[in-house]
C-alpha cells in the first residue's frame, strides 16, 4: 500500500461522505460509484490504474474549471439578453464554446504561433521533442506542432467552406420548395433521396477517383453530398412553419415569396438552423478527415490533420501517441461543437422531456 | 391485408426505381471525365495507338447507351467487366472481399444491436438523472471521434500496450472460427463504439418521444407497473422508430467500415475500394460503389417496410 | 343526490407547485374539497383554472414537473395519499380512483385491442378470470349502450368512432368497479350531437353504480346535467361552492354571476336589403382536395353588405372547406364565387391587390395566426402599407388609429410581440390585422372557440360594434349555437358538404325544422338541470346523436325541400 493509494481513496470516500451529509444526491452517487469501480480497477491494474483514474479526474475537473471560468467571462461581456441564455448552458457546452474559441484563434493567428514554417524540414525523421520541437518531428523532419497549427486552418477552413457551400444550396433549396410547394418540392424531394441513398463516403470517393483529389474538387463534392440532408431537414422545419396560419395570411394578402421567405418563415426557423448548421459541419469535418486520411484528401505538403495521422500511423507500433495527436485534435474539435449544438437542440426543444 | 401488401409493393418498387437511377449516376459520372478513360488511364505520355487499342479494349467505341446497358445487365449477373490495372475480373477481386466486409459488419451489429437498444431504453428510463448525463457525454464523444482515431487507440492499447489482441487483421486460409473472431476483433470493436453510441441516443429519443403520449399517461393512472408501461405500452409502439434506428446504423457501419479496414489492414472491400480510387481503376471503383449504395437502399428499404409491418393501423385496417 | 354521508374523499389546503423560470410557482393555491360516496361534483373554471390538476391530485399523482407542497393533504377513504408510497397509491389506481380522459382516441394505445385494455386492470389487480372480466366488459358496453356490444371491444381503437371510444373508456374505468371516477373534460372534443350520447351514457352508468365522481369541464350547462354539487375555480383558487340547483338560480360570488351573464348579448337582427345584388354569391359549388373525395356537394348561399352570415355545422361538415374557396385557397371544381356580381378569380394567385383587399380573413388560433417574431407594428402595419402604401408618420398614425379601433392601448402595444399577449388580446390584433386592409368582407373561422367566455363575449361585441362603424360583412363559421344566436343575421346548417337549410336567424330558431337542423337545436345544452332528462324523456335514449343523424327520414317534406 502506497501512500497514493492511501490518499486516493480517503480524498474520494471523505468527498462522497461530505457529499452526503450535503445532500448532493447526484454528486455523492457519482462519487461513490467512482469509489467502488477504483476499488475493481485497483485490484486489477495495481495502483498504475489508480493512477491513470486519478489523471483522468484531475484533467476533468480542470475542463470544468476552464469551461466555468470561460462561461463566466462569457456573461460579462454579452448583453443582458444573451447572457439570460448563457446561464443556462451546462460546463460541457461552455467547454465546447470554449475548444471552438481556441480553435479559431489557433487557426487565424496559426503564422504568428507556429515557430515553424508548414513544410519546413527542420531535423531528422522522427525526431523525438526536445525544447525546440513541442512536439517533435514527422516522417520528412518537419515540426509536428506547426504542422497542427497550421493543420487547423486548412482542416477547418476546408470543412467550414464546404459545409457553406452546402448550406446555402440545401437551406435555399428547403425553404424554396417549402415556400412553393407542388412539384418543385415533390422533385426536390426525390432528387435528395437519391442522392441520399448513396453511402456519403463512397459518393465521395467516386467524385475524387474521376477529378482526382483536389481542394475545389473536395469542396464541391461534399457540398453536394450533405445539400441533401440540410435540404430535409430546411424542408421539415420550414414544413412546420408554412402550416401556420400567419403565412396563409400573408399569402392571402398577395405577398411575394420573397417576403414569405424572409419576413415569415426564416425568423422562425433560425433556431434550429444554427444547430444543423453545428451538426452538419461536424459531419462534413469527419468525412473531410476520413479522406485526407486515407491520402484522397488535401494533398502534401499542405499540413492537413487527416493525412498527418496516416503519415504517422508506423509510430503506433512502437507505443508512440504522436500520430493520436492530430487525431484527438479532430475528435476535440467535434466533440465541442457537437456539445454545443447538443444544448442548443434542447433549449428549443423546450421543456419536452 | 391487401392495403399493407399494396405499400409493401410500392415501397420495394421505389428502392428499384432509386438503384435504377443509382446505377445512371455511377456509369455516366465516369463520363463527364475530360478526354475518356483511356486518356485518364494512359496519361499524358500514350500514344495514339496505345490510346486506340486500349479503347478498343473497353468497347468505348460504342455509344455510352450501349455500354450502359451492357455494364448494368452484367452487373445483374454479378460480372461487373475486368479490372484496367490488373486485367483480371472486377468480382474476382472484390467477390471474397466483400463477404469479408459483411462478417465484419455482421460482427459489430450481432454485438451492437441488442447492447444498444437495451442500454437506450436504460438510459431513457433514467432519464435526467445523472447517469443519463454521463451517458450524453459519452456518446457524443464517440459519434465525434473518427473512426481511425478510436481505431489507433485500440490498436495502441490493446495490442502494443497490454498486446492481448492482434493489430492486423489479415485473414489466412485454415483459420479457426474462433481465431477469426480474435483476429477481428479489433475493427469489429472499433465499428460498435461508434455504432453503439448513435444507436443508444437515437433509441433513448424514440422512447422518450412516445413516453410524452396521453396513452402511456393513462396506463400510468390505471395502475400499470412503471416497467409493464414499457414493456406493454410503451414497446409494441416503438417498434418502427427502433427498427428506423437499427437500419440506420446497420446501413452507417458500411460506410464506417471503409476507413476501419484500412486502419487495420483488413481485406475487404473498403481497402479495394480505396487501392482502385488512388490507381483510378474504374470498373472497380463503379461496382463497389454499386454494391455499397445497393446494400444501403436494400437495408433502408428493409426499415421501411418493417415499420410499415409493425403498424397497427395498416395491419387491422378499419 | 349523495345518498350516503360517508365521507369518500377529503382534500385540505392542496397546493401543487410547478417548476419554471428555475423556482417553484403555486399553481393550485390551497384548495379544499370533500366528496361523499355516491356524489359527483362538477368542477368548473376557464383555462389555466387548475382544474384537471386536482383531478389528478385526487388520484395522488402529480404530473411531470409539478408537485405536492408540504402541509398538502388527500385523504381518500381514510388513506392519505400524500405520504403514502408510490406502491401503494398504485394500487388505487383503476381500481378504487379510475380516469377518463379527454381525448380517447389519444388516451387508448394503438396496439391493443380495446377489450385487452380493459381488462388490464380488473386482471392485474386480480379481481376476476380473463374470461370474466371479458363478459363484464361486453355487460358494460350494453349498458353503454355501444353497437354491437359483444363484438365491438374486439376492434383496435383506431376501428372505432370518437363518441364510442369515448363511452368505451368509461366503461374501462368501470372495469374494476371503483369508487371514484375522474372526469377530465370527456366531452370537449365531441360535436354537440355526439356529446349528448356520451353525456347520457356517463350519468347513466353512474347512477346505477353509485359511484362518486369529479366531473372536471369549462361548460357550464354540461355541468349542471352531470353534477349535484358544484365548485366553480379561478386561477388555482376556490370561488365557490354549492349545491347544483342553488349555484344556478342563485349564485354568490360576482365572478359567478359573470359566467352565469354571458351570452346575454345579443345584436340586433338586420334583413336583406330588396334588390339589391350580394356581395358575396357562392354558387353551385363542388370541391375536394386532390384525388379525396367531395367535400363541398352542390352548395349556394349569398352574403349581403353589412349582414353576418354564420355557417352552422359538425366536424367534417364542409363549412371551413366553404371559407377555403371563398378565399380561393381551394379552386372550386364546378361553379363559382361572385363578388357584387362580377366573377372572383377562383385562385387567390389570380386575384388583384384590390380583390384580395376586399376578403380578409380572422382566424381561430390567434397562436398560429400571428407570426411570434415580428412586433405588433409591423404585423397591423404591413397590410396598410401593403394595399395603400402608407409610410411613416401615416403609418404610425394608421395603426394608433387600428390600435384605438380594437380597445389596445397605442403606445403599450406598439413594440411588442405576440407571445407576450393573452388570448383574447391576440384575437384583438388578429382582427386589427383584417381591419387594415379596408375590406368589405371578413371571414370569421370559430374565432371564439378557442376562448374563454368571458372573453370571447368580448371579441362578439367588439365585432358587432365594428361592423356597425365600418359596414362590414361577417361570414361566421362556428359549431355553436350560441354564437349564432348572438351575432347571425342569417344562418346556413350545412351537414356533410350540403347546405341543408337556410334562411333568417327568427327563422331558423322557430319550427318547423329540417331534422338535421332540429337534431343539432335540441342537442346544445341548457342551464336547465333537468334539460338532459326532459330530452331523453322527450326523444328517447335512441333517438339522440348518430344514431339520429342516421335515422333522418330521407322522405321527410323539410329534406326534400
Amino acid at each position: 500500500m502506497s501512500v497514493f493509494v492511501i490518499g486516493y481513496y480517503a480524498l474520494l470516500l471523505s468527498a462522497s461522505c461530505l457529499a452526503a451529509y450535503f445532500n448532493k444526491r447526484s454528486v455523492f452517487l457519482l462519487l461513490f460509484s467512482l469509489t467502488l469501480v477504483s476499488f475493481v480497477v485497483g485490484i486489477v491494474g495495481g495502483a498504475g490504474a489508480l493512477k491513470a483514474i486519478a489523471i483522468g479526474a484531475g484533467m476533468l475537473a480542470l475542463a470544468a474549471m476552464v469551461s466555468y471560468a470561460f462561461r463566466e467571462f462569457l456573461i460579462l461581456l454579452a448583453s443582458t439578453e444573451m447572457a439570460k441564455e448563457l446561464r443556462t448552458a451546462p460546463l460541457t457546452a461552455a467547454f465546447g464554446m470554449f475548444v471552438i474559441f481556441t480553435y479559431a484563434i489557433a487557426g487565424i493567428f496559426a503564422p504568428i504561433i507556429a515557430p515553424y514554417g508548414e513544410a519546413e524540414v527542420i531535423s531528422s525523421a522522427f525526431a523525438p521533442a526536445d525544447e525546440n520541437m513541442l512536439l517533435g518531428a514527422d516522417q520528412l523532419g518537419r515540426d509536428m506542432f506547426s504542422r497542427l497549427v497550421y493543420g487547423t486552418r486548412n482542416s477547418v477552413g476546408l470543412a467550414l467552406t464546404a459545409t457553406c457551400a452546402a448550406f446555402i444550396m440545401g437551406a435555399g433549396a428547403g425553404l424554396l420548395a417549402a415556400t412553393k410547394g407542388g412539384w418543385f418540392d415533390q422533385f426536390m424531394g426525390r432528387f435528395a433521396d437519391v442522392i441520399m441513398s448513396i453511402p456519403s463516403l463512397i459518393f465521395a470517393l467516386l467524385m475524387l477517383s474521376i477529378f482526382g483529389p483536389s481542394m475545389p474538387v473536395i469542396i464541391i463534392a461534399v457540398s453536394i453530398i450533405y445539400a441533401p440532408r440540410v435540404f430535409r431537414l430546411t424542408r421539415a422545419v420550414a414544413g412546420n412553419v408554412v402550416v401556420m396560419d400567419y403565412i396563409e395570411a400573408a399569402k392571402l394578402r398577395g405577398e411575394g415569396t420573397g417576403y414569405l421567405i424572409r419576413r415569415e418563415i426564416l425568423p422562425n426557423s433560425t433556431a434550429p438552423l444554427i444547430a444543423e448548421f453545428g451538426l452538419e459541419f461536424c459531419f462534413v469535418f469527419l468525412l473531410v478527415a476520413g479522406l485526407s486520411f486515407l491520402g484522397l484528401g488535401i494533398q502534401p505538403p499542405t499540413a492537413d490533420w487527416g493525412s498527418m495521422v496516416r503519415e504517422n500511423a508506423t509510430l503506433i507500433s512502437f507505443g508512440e501517441i504522436t500520430p493520436l495527436i492530430p487525431a484527438a485534435a479532430i475528435a476535440l474539435l467535434t466533440v465541442g461543437v457537437n456539445f454545443v449544438v447538443d444544448w442548443m437542440l434542447h433549449r428549443s426543444s423546450g421543456l419536452k422531456e | 391485408m391487401g392495403d399493407i401488401l399494396g405499400l409493401v409493393l410500392k415501397r420495394l418498387g421505389l428502392g428499384l426505381v432509386i438503384l435504377l437511377i443509382i446505377s445512371v449516376i455511377i456509369f455516366f459520372m465516369v463520363e463527364l471525365l475530360p478526354g475518356d478513360i483511356a486518356e485518364a488511364v494512359l496519361g499524358q505520355g500514350a500514344t495514339e495507338d496505345n490510346l486506340a487499342a486500349l479503347r478498343e479494349q473497353m468497347g468505348l467505341n460504342k455509344p455510352a447507351i450501349m455500354r450502359y446497358l451492357e455494364w448494368l445487365s452484367g452487373a445483374l449477373m454479378f460480372d461487373f467487366g475486368s479490372s484496367i490495372v490488373t486485367q483480371e475480373p472486377v468480382m474476382s477481386v472484390i467477390g471474397e472481399r466483400f463477404l469479408n466486409t459483411l462478417f465484419l459488419a455482421a460482427y459489430a451489429a450481432v454485438i451492437a444491436v441488442p447492447f444498444a437498444i437495451i442500454l437506450g431504453v436504460i438510459v431513457a428510463l433514467l432519464r435526467n438523472s445523472i447517469f443519463d448525463r454521463v451517458a450524453n457525454v459519452l456518446t457524443l464523444t464517440s459519434i465525434s471521434s473518427p473512426e481511425f482515431f478510436l481505431g489507433y487507440i485500440l490498436i495502441l492499447y490493446f495490442s502494443v500496450k497490454w498486446g492481448m489482441f492482434p493489430a492486423i487483421a489479415n485473414l489466412s486460409e485454415g483459420m479457426t472460427f474462433w481465431e477469426l473472431l480474435e483476429r477481428t476483433f479489433l475493427p469489429a470493436l472499433t465499428l460498435v463504439l461508434v455504432v453503439v453510441a448513435h444507436m443508444m441516443r437515437m433509441t433513448r429519443a424514440a422512447i422518450i418521444n412516445l413516453l410524452a403520449s396521453p396513452y402511456i399517461e393513462m396506463a400510468r393512472l390505471k395502475g400499470v407497473p412503471p416497467w409493464k408501461v414499457i414493456v406493454r405500452h410503451a414497446l409494441p409502439n416503438a417498434w418502427a422508430p427502433i427498427i428506423n434506428v437499427v437500419a440506420l446504423n446497420l446501413a452507417y457501419l458500411i460506410t464506417g467500415v471503409v476507413l476501419v479496414e484500412v486502419v487495420f489492414v483488413y481485406p475487404g472491400v473498403g481497402q479495394a475500394l480505396v487501392d482502385a480510387v488512388s490507381k483510378r481503376d474504374f470498373p472497380v471503383v463503379q461496382a463497389c460503389c454499386l454494391i455499397f449504395a445497393a446494400t444501403f437502399i436494400l437495408l433502408n428499404l428493409a426499415a421501411d417496410v418493417g415499420a410499415i409491418l409493425t403498424n397497427p393501423r395498416l395491419r387491422h385496417p378499419k | 343526490m349523495a345518498k350516503e354521508k360517508e365521507v369518500l374523499l377529503k382534500i385540505r389546503n392542496l397546493k401543487i407547485q410547478g417548476y419554471s423560470d428555475e423556482t417553484w410557482v403555486d399553481i393550485i393555491k390551497g384548495v379544499d374539497l370533500t366528496l361523499h360516496r355516491g356524489e359527483v361534483m362538477g368542477l368548473i373554471g376557464e383555462s389555466g383554472a387548475g382544474k384537471s390538476t386536482i383531478g389528478a391530485a385526487a388520484m395522488g399523482y402529480a404530473r411531470d414537473g409539478t408537485r405536492f407542497s408540504e402541509d398538502s393533504s388527500i385523504e381518500f377513504d381514510g388513506m392519505e395519499l400524500t405520504t403514502a408510497t408510490q406502491a401503494e397509491r398504485r394500487a388505487l389506481r383503476g381500481n378504487r380512483i379510475a380516469y377518463v380522459a379527454q381525448s380517447a382516441a389519444a388516451s387508448f394505445n394503438p396496439s391493443h385491442k380495446i377489450i385487452d385494455q380493459h381488462t388490464e386492470a380488473p386482471l392485474q389487480y386480480r379481481l376476476k378470470k380473463r374470461m370474466e372480466a371479458q363478459e363484464d366488459a361486453m355487460d358494460l358496453y350494453e349498458r353503454l349502450r355501444l353497437p354491437n356490444p359483444k363484438e365491438i371491444g374486439f376492434r383496435y381503437p383506431h376501428q372505432v368512432s370518437g363518441g364510442q371510444l369515448q363511452r368505451a373508456m368509461t366503461a374501462m374505468a368501470m372495469a374494476c368497479r371503483p369508487d371514484l371516477i375522474i372526469f377530465d373534460e370527456p366531452t370537449t372534443a365531441l360535436d354537440v350531437t355526439t356529446q349528448i350520447e356520451v353525456l347520457a351514457a356517463i350519468r347513466d352508468i353512474v347512477e346505477q353504480f353509485n359511484t362518486a365522481a369529479l366531473y372536471i369541464t369549462h361548460d357550464l350547462a354540461v355541468v349542471a346535467q352531470m353534477a349535484d354539487t358544484i365548485k366553480v375555480l379561478l386561477k388555482g383558487e376556490e370561488v365557490e361552492q354549492a349545491s347544483t340547483e342553488e349555484m344556478m338560480s342563485n349564485p354568490k360570488e360576482d365572478y359567478t354571476k359573470s359566467l352565469w351573464a354571458v351570452r346575454s348579448f345579443k345584436s340586433p337582427q338586420r334583413y336583406r336589403p330588396k334588390d339589391a345584388t350580394p356581395l358575396i354569391s357562392v354558387r353551385n359549388v363542388d370541391a375536394a382536395y386532390t384525388a379525396g373525395p367531395k367535400i363541398l356537394d352542390d352548395v349556394s348561399f349569398d352574403i349581403y353588405e353589412g349582414m353576418t352570415v354564420a355557417v352552422v355545422g359538425e366536424s367534417g361538415s364542409g363549412k371551413s372547406t366553404a371559407a377555403r374557396v371563398i378565399t380561393g385557397l381551394l379552386p372550386p371544381q364546378e361553379g363559382e364565387v361572385l363578388f357584387k356580381g362580377t366573377p372572383f378569380p377562383a385562385d387567390y394567385r389570380q386575384r388583384n391587390k384590390e380583390q384580395l383587399r376586399q376578403c380578409q380573413m380572422i382566424y381561430q388560433m390567434a397562436d398560429t395566426a400571428l407570426n411570434p417574431k415580428v412586433r405588433i407594428s409591423e404585423i397591423i402595419g404591413r397590410p396598410a402599407r401593403f394595399y395603400s402604401g402608407l409610410k411613416g408618420a401615416a403609418l404610425k398614425a394608421r395603426v394608433d388609429e387600428l390600435l384605438d379601433l380594437i380597445e389596445l392601448e397605442p403606445a403599450q402595444y406598439y413594440n411588442r410581440y405576440p407571445p407576450e399577449l393573452s388570448g383574447g388580446q391576440k384575437q384583438r390584433i388578429g382582427i386589427a390585422r383584417a381591419l387594415a386592409a379596408e375590406p368589405s368582407f371578413i371571414i370569421c373561422d370559430e374565432v371564439t372557440s378557442a376562448l374563454d367566455q368571458l372573453v370571447a363575449e368580448g371579441i362578439l361585441r367588439l365585432l358587432d360594434r365594428l361592423q356597425n362603424e365600418l359596414n362590414l360583412a361577417y361570414m361566421f363559421i362556428t359549431h355553436d349555437l350560441a354564437t349564432v344566436r348572438s351575432i347571425a343575421d342569417e344562418v346556413v346548417v350545412m351537414q356533410n358538404g350540403k347546405v341543408v337549410e337556410q334562411g333568417p336567424k327568427d327563422e331558423m330558431f322557430k319550427p318547423p325544422h329540417h331534422p338535421y337542423t332540429d337534431l343539432l337545436l335540441s342537442s346544445v345544452p341548457e342551464m336547465d338541470p333537468n334539460w338532459l332528462t326532459t330530452l331523453l324523456e322527450e326523444r328517447g335514449v335512441d333517438n339522440v346523436g348518430d344514431s339520429a343523424a342516421a335515422r333522418i327520414d330521407p322522405e321527410d317534406e323539410k329534406v326534400v325541400r
